[in-house]
């Protein structure tokens, strides 16, 4: 029984040191966010895209002196906690930080489902939150205050390419939608059918696939067989480039191919190669925007200044929706006056003005209401902009063999 | 008896515990609380049964969705939550006579195989269950602490009644026929002992109590999704549990349970990006040289090192 | 006409499995050992295959050999340090053994190879075959080829070497084959290797169909499960055929209910035969 005793005195000397060990209240002129991120796991490339937009805005901040409120001076720290990609630990790292670190704000984890799930830790705490990367309402519909959102809602991503498409070939009918069986994909699918159906279109296929699916040959063949003119796909990277890879080897083809939210990512061009040309997609921001505020990058191009000058390559939307979390933060701090959560809750929810991420107002649930999200098209292995018309770098092509 | 102290003993101080308004400590325990559930639960059959199953994570996953379906229908929490006791008990009984006619390896492939059929079915049914999207559980509008601290006397309880049972059974007629099944299957049935009968009580006593583990746990993260709730790691780690703290033992889950949650909360606070291979780093060594998880002496350690049997 | 496209598709995918699944089938069989470190195996022949194409331009057809030796001689090591100490210990000891090992591997490669999905891109696609109203891509067809032609070849291995006759006297009884001079921890590890070898072959060439993560390893762990139960354990007739069966039931089951069900279909279709045949189409029974 030797083993079980040397335990049982560790663990008693380790039960002492955790009691010990909670941590100081937030020392004076420094503001702590707390930020749960996977860091490890099938999510990490996204986290640590979210981590480096958090860690310029809060670079750039300090080295401007830091956030001013009513008279004094805050230093910014980020506090990180990796919760692996697993959502129940997203919740306990958000309930940690909160309750043990003694954040005085939060920013959500990474996607819809995760910011969903620690919600509820930040409604509980009264700890306002921003959710960089959480765009289905369903994340908002729970009634919380506390929770506030920089992703528009799925549909400003298909209406306005419904509207291009359509406004270049009116003929077009036929349309087949295929997505990934989880929140997001599954929620951004639902309002491409809807607009589809608004506008008289034809849905000839409609499909879900399952999580971890490594062949698509089924569901591509019977994409060939509905012959669709606009494939519309969602999903995470690896799907979209893998359909994309069996679209080609069975040669399927059609006018319109939209798969969101892979082409963004420079990772799906380098893996997709010239079967990415052509490819049309929609996000929440893109580095061609130009867009002027008073947060402290002040416009669009300095921010991918800087972005390239620490990282050695353009941002995409996830990295500048995080650094948006922060200068939304810092903006709502400065307007509040104070670092209290309920009075800067206020100011978030009130907030009106332009940023480097484009204009910020908040609707009633919490999620942004104001961003005019761009539609982008590959074209030479480069996305290009093509709506809206103020910052369109290309015209949409039509045509994807 | 002395189980019965220790047990009184244990819920006492455990207790004690929930006066203490730290949330975080209160979230440990209720983790804890929950996996002494779970391992408590998986030793019925493969401690004590010898069927290494690998169906907690269904049995949890079915009984989070069932007590979640049913307070989404406006059920009582309560009432959500009994229902998944029996739900996943039910369910148990009802699987458990066609796999439990498997053995080893076969048994073992087929209890995890339930998991994710079911895992899947959830996925597909989103008109009930919310599918990918997940489902929402009703928020309690009470101050946090108040909360951490209902859950976790929530949580205390039902690992009060597991344990409860389990003493019942390793004393009482049940823990002997699993002892029999565990040590010859097919003596015992010469025997003239009812196996299959008991297998299946096994099995069903995996389940039932997993269930609420689930219900319970629904509620106390406000919202569950499929991947989350059948995840394979709720299925291994009480496994690991139990091996660490002995095998078909009584309070041995219990034992392990504390030991795997502090280990994975000091990892977890220092070993960024490397906690997998952490755990198995540990599982391997356990196999390889503890031979009977933790009760195992230094000597037999020592002798394992050499390469000779324990 | 589309009936004839998606069996088409089940084979080449059904083909494909079966090389996925050849070597587990192996270790399984012969040591009643579930190595659940062979999605990883896998995986990491992916990589090695990408690296050697992106670093040195060798095509990944012809890294097959290195990949395969790289990999058996990691299992080999494995097995004669690690696995063998507990070959003749319960079920749930080699298990949660293997598994403990997979978190270690699968975690080391994620820190290496980062979790990013990375794509083999050939500088010269082979493109696809269209005949009769079928369409089918070239390097499926490739690989599966290829992939039958090392499993032929592991058969003839096991019908008329002497190792392989020793694997197979192993595998029939073990004290036996010991008395008669055997030396069943070689083979042991040696069978072991071999399943390595195919892993890492299999990855290799699966490099140019799927895209290659250390996150992957769990799906094709999966397959070969459900493979090596419809099939029958231990024997590469009953790899291939269990491979084809659920290529080809994934493919129609899909097609008719939809790709969402195509996880359920796999496994169900596994409890179903564990419960009903669990010796596989071809009954080759593995141990208890």
């Amino acid at each position: 029984m030797t083993i079980q005793k040397v335990i049982l005195a560790a663990l008693g000397a380790a039960a002492l040191s955790f009691a010990t060990m909670g941590s100081a209240a937030a020392a004076d002129g420094v503001i702590k966010v707390g930020a749960p991120l996977p860091l490890t796991g099938p999510l990490s490339p996204e986290g640590l895209k979210q981590k480096q937009g958090y860690d310029i805005w809060a670079e750039t901040v300090n080295a401007k002196g830091g956030i001013k409120a009513g008279g004094d001076t805050y230093k910014v720290e980020i506090v990180y906690v990796d919760y692996a990609s697993n959502t129940p630990k997203a919740v306990q790292s958000a309930d940690r930080l909160i309750s043990q670190d003694k954040v005085n704000f939060l920013f959500s984890p990474f996607g819809s489902g995760a910011a969903k799930a620690a919600g509820g830790v930040s409604e509980k705490y009264g700890i306002p939150t921003i959710a960089a990367t959480a765009s289905s309402e369903a994340v908002y519909n729970q009634g919380y205050k506390y929770l506030f959102g920089t992703f528009t809602p799925n549909r400003t991503l298909t209406e306005p390419l419904a509207d291009i498409v359509l406004g270049k070939k009116p003929g077009l009918k036929r349309v087949a939608i295929l997505s990934r069986n989880d929140l997001f994909p599954t929620a951004l699918a639902k309002e491409m059918a809807k607009s589809a159906e608004k506008r008289g279109l034809d849905i000839v296929m409609s499909e879900k696939y399952a999580i971890g699916t490594m062949d698509h040959s089924s569901t591509v063949t019977q994409l060939k067989a509905s012959n669709p003119e606009w494939v519309f796909a969602t999903g995470y990277i690896n799907d979209l480039i893998l359909i994309r890879k069996q679209m080609k080897d069975l040669g399927v083809g059609a006018e319109v191919v939209t798969m969101i939210a892979g082409p963004a990512y420079q990772e799906f061009i380098d893996a997709s190669g010239p079967l990415a040309e052509n490819i049309t997609s929609s996000a929440w921001w893109h580095p061609a925007v130009r867009y002027k505020g008073d947060d402290v990058f002040g416009t669009t191009e300095n921010f991918n200044k800087l972005f390239e000058a620490k990282y050695g390559a353009a941002a995409d939307y996830v990295q500048a929706s995080a650094a948006a979390a922060g200068v939304i933060l810092q903006l709502a701090i400065e307007a509040a006056g104070t670092v209290e959560p309920a009075k800067v809750r206020d100011a978030i929810a009130a907030l009106d003005t332009t940023t480097f991420y484009g204009p910020i107002k908040f609707g009633d649930t919490g999620q942004i209401t104001s961003l005019e999200p761009p539609t982008f098209q590959i074209q030479g292995s480069k996305p290009m902009v093509v709506y809206p018309d103020g910052i369109k770098q290309a015209d949409i092509n039509f045509g994807v063999k | 008896m002395r189980d019965w102290l220790i047990l009184g003993v244990g819920t006492l101080l455990f207790g004690l515990l929930a006066l203490s308004g730290d949330t975080y400590l209160l979230r440990l325990g209720t983790m804890l609380a929950m996996y002494a559930v779970l391992a408590m639960s998986w030793n019925f059959i493969g401690g004590m049964t010898g069927y290494p199953s690998f169906a907690t994570a269904a049995f949890f996953g079915l009984g989070a969705y069932t007590s979640a379906i049913l307070q989404a229908a406006q059920m009582p929490m309560a009432v959500g939550w009994a229902a998944a006791g029996l739900v996943a008990g039910g369910f148990a009984l009802l699987i458990g006579l066609p796999i439990l006619r498997l053995k080893g390896h076969y048994f073992a492939i087929a209890s995890l195989s339930i998991g994710e059929i079911l895992r899947e079915v959830v996925n597909t049914s989103e008109e009930i269950t919310g599918g990918g999207m997940g489902m929402n559980l009703p928020l309690l509008r009470l101050p946090p602490e108040v909360q951490a601290q209902a859950f976790y006397l929530c949580m205390l309880g039902l690992a009060v009644l597991t344990t409860a049972v389990a003493i019942l059974v390793h004393h009482g007629r049940l823990g002997f026929a699993f002892r029999c099944i565990e040590q010859n299957e097919d003596a015992a049935t010469v025997l003239g002992v009812d196996t299959r009968t008991f297998k299946t009580a096994a099995f069903g006593l995996s389940a039932v109590f997993s269930g609420v583990a689930g219900a319970i746990y629904g509620n106390w993260v406000h919202y569950i999704e499929p991947l989350d709730v059948f995840d394979i790691m709720h299925s291994v780690k009480p496994l690991v549990m139990v091996l660490l703290g002995g095998l078909g033992t009584l309070f041995g889950p219990i034992f392990g349970a504390i030991v795997f949650l502090a280990l994975e909360e000091a990892v977890w606070r220092n070993f960024l990006g490397v906690h997998a291979a952490v755990l198995g780093v540990l599982i391997v060594a356990m196999v390889l040289f503890l031979p009977r998880g933790l009760a195992t002496s230094f000597e037999q350690i020592a002798r394992r090192f050499r390469g000779k049997a324990a | 006409m589309i009936y004839l496209q998606i069996l088409a598709n089940g084979l080449a995918l059904g083909g494909l499995y079966a090389c996925i699944a050849v070597g587990f089938s192996l270790v399984w069989g012969v040591l009643n050992v579930i190595n659940l470190l062979h999605g990883s195996m896998i995986v990491l022949g992916s990589y090695i295959a990408l690296f050697a194409y992106t670093t040195f331009g060798i095509h990944p057809f012809l890294t097959v050999p290195i990949a395969g030796g790289i990999v058996f001689a990691l299992t080999y090591a494995l097995q004669r340090g690690i696995i063998n100490r507990v070959i003749a210990a319960p079920v749930l000891m080699t298990l949660t053994l293997t598994f403990g090992l997979d978190l270690i591997f699968n975690n080391a490669m994620l820190t290496a190879f980062k979790a990013d999905y990375r794509k083999l891109i050939l500088e010269n696609p082979l493109g696809s075959w269209s005949f009769s109203g079928v369409t089918l891509p070239v390097d499926r067809i490739a690989a599966m080829a290829l992939a039958m032609l090392l499993t032929l070849m592991l058969f003839r291995l096991l019908k008329d070497s002497r190792i392989g006759r020793a694997i197979v006297a192993v595998r029939m009884d073990r004290d036996a084959a010991a008395l008669m001079g055997v030396d069943v921890m070689k083979i042991n590890a040696i069978t072991f290797g071999i399943g390595g070898f195919m892993a890492g072959a299999a990855g290799c060439l699966l490099s140019i169909i799927f895209p290659i993560s250390p996150l992957n390893s769990t799906v094709y762990l999966g397959k070969s499960f459900v493979v090596c139960v419809l099939g029958g354990l231990g024997s590469v007739p009953g790899a291939i055929v269990g491979g084809l069966a659920l290529g080809i039931i994934e493919s129609f089951g899909a097609f008719f209910l939809g790709p969402e069900h195509a996880v359920t279909l796999a496994f169900s279709l596994l409890i179903v035969f564990l419960i009903v045949r669990p010796t596989g189409l071809l009954g080759k029974k593995g141990y208890e």
